[in-house]
């Protein structure tokens, strides 16, 4: 068994602006300068947890609490300031669905577009194309520009692009299964595919039914730190008691 | 992600953002040419009999002058909003930035060539060999490069300081005001001296001498050139490099 992510004592600190009663002068000053005073949060703090290879690891938690941070740290998107992530494999992040696609091009050349963000070169692409058309379900659609889509096509493309690249690592921010029920139910045979073959999953939801059904582990999060970390369905029940004593 | 995937990408961006561009649009690519022909006529109109007077071939002169500057201009400002723009991509998707701001010099890049082609056609207009638009690609990969490292420098500047778009609409109003675009600099040595820390007059000053009167500029001014398109590509990649990181937490 590989051991896909390994992070160690990660922490992320932001510097956000904010506003605060200021006097004129002060304003006069931040206004010349361009500086706004700022005030330093604590995105995530001390944080160490492993993937395996052929796992779905859920993170859940409040809003705020860090989660799509350690995601988009897991996908390198941020930098970290302290400790250690290592991730062994392609890795895909799917963070938002339609991200990346333009509304006036092509479903065709949305594809190709897509793919290349996610590191595919052409001769790839061409190879794959028609297995993504085909699993998204749009074949009717290829010549058409995506503005004309419904939100729930897109999605389906997004989707269905994104799982074609090869991944070996899946970062899935409330992306889980998309769609209408049939689609649902084919994308999650095809990430109990991926999980057979190796791949790993972590998957951010609120959706705590989800979390329990389909992921081994789960890190739940609380002001950038984790608070619980392992059995998904252990976990979850813990979490349920908590809320409901709150 | 290595530089073969940076460059397949880049390409694929530059492909995209150029269809987008021509997107039901009924002109197309005719819209590239009719901006340069525009300012070329008018410019001609204005200045020939008194600017134009005492340089020979002054409509060609003017023109390269002209869709020169154009690319710089284009690719330049462009890219200066270019890591903004994306935002929702970069803060996604973990991929080479820098292929963002490659894409759109490279879609300059596609339009220019269109306006060389143009150039040619007013090179036969006025009985001028073609020879020297073939000496002007050699030419034109410096001016590639100059312009991708100033691109880089800007687009990484704007997500740290909001204001340099304005900034650099208007320092590219005093380039092309400075630079000998429609007029001379003829025995001016003030503006001459300045014009010696202006990249953009080595370029167009090259240029014109190989294409219009079939000659080689002196050494010194094609030395200045290549040290500033490396200098430019240099600093250019350094800079991104560093401030790439916090691309993501910016923006």
């Amino acid at each position: 068994m590989i051991k896909r992510i390994i992070a160690e004592k990660i922490s992320k600190k932001f510097k956000i602006g904010f506003r605060k009663n200021q006097s004129i002068l002060e304003k006069i000053v931040s206004l010349i300068s361009g500086r706004e005073p700022k005030r330093i949060i604590t995105a995530l703090d001390n944080v160490s947890f492993s993937c395996n290879s052929g796992e779905i690891l859920g993170i859940i938690g409040e809003n705020g609490s860090g989660k799509s941070t350690l995601l988009r740290i897991i996908a390198g998107i941020y930098k970290k300031d302290s400790g250690k992530i290592q991730t062994n494999g392609k890795l895909i992040s799917l963070i938002n669905l339609s991200v990346g696609l333009k509304e006036r091009l092509t479903m065709k050349d949305n594809i190709f577009l897509c793919c290349s963000l996610f590191g595919l070169n052409t001769k790839q692409i061409k190879k794959k194309f028609d297995s993504i058309v085909k699993f998204s379900e749009l074949e009717e659609f290829v010549n058409t520009k995506i503005y004309q889509f419904s939100e729930g096509m897109k999605q389906r493309l997004g989707f269905s692009t994104a799982i074609h690249c090869n991944p070996e690592i899946l970062l899935l921010d409330e992306v889980f299964a998309v769609g209408d029920e049939e689609f649902r139910k084919k994308s999650v045979k095809k990430i109990k595919n991926f999980l057979r073959e190796g791949v790993s999953i972590v998957l951010v939801s609120h959706d705590l039914e989800t979390i329990k059904k389909y992921c081994t582990k789960v890190i739940l999060m609380e002001k950038g730190k984790i608070v619980n970390y392992g059995d998904a369905k252990k976990i979850i029940k813990e979490y349920l008691k908590d809320e409901a004593r709150k | 992600m290595g530089i073969k995937q940076t460059l397949n990408l880049s390409y694929s961006l530059a492909k995209a953002n150029f269809k987008l561009r021509n997107e039901g649009s009924y002109l197309g690519i005719f819209w590239y040419l009719l901006n340069p022909l525009l300012m070329f006529s008018l410019l001609l109109l204005i200045f020939s009999d008194r600017l134009g007077n005492n340089i020979s071939q002054y409509p060609l002169y003017l023109l390269l002058g002209i869709i020169m500057f154009n690319f710089f201009q284009k690719a330049t400002l462009e890219s200066t909003g270019s890591i903004l723009r994306d935002n929702g991509l970069i803060k996604s998707i973990n991929f080479p930035k820098s292929a963002l701001v490659f894409s759109i010099v490279l879609k300059t890049l596609f339009s220019h060539l269109f306006e060389i082609i143009l150039f040619g056609i007013f090179l036969i207009i006025f009985k001028v060999s073609l020879v020297g638009v073939l000496l002007y690609l050699p030419l034109l990969v410096f001016f590639y490069i100059f312009v991708l490292g100033i691109s880089l420098i800007l687009s990484a500047m704007t997500t740290y300081i909001v204001d340099m778009g304005n900034i650099w609409t208007f320092a590219l109003t005093l380039i092309w005001l400075g630079t000998p675009i429609f007029y001379a600099i003829q025995g001016q040595t003030k503006l001459f001296y300045i014009n010696l820390f202006n990249p953009i007059y080595y370029f167009i000053t090259i240029a014109r001498d190989l294409t219009l009167y079939s000659k080689i500029s002196p050494f010194w001014m094609i030395a200045t050139m290549v040290i500033y398109s490396l200098l430019s590509i240099v600093i250019g990649i350094l800079v991104f490099n560093k401030l790439k990181n916090k691309f993501a937490e910016l923006i």
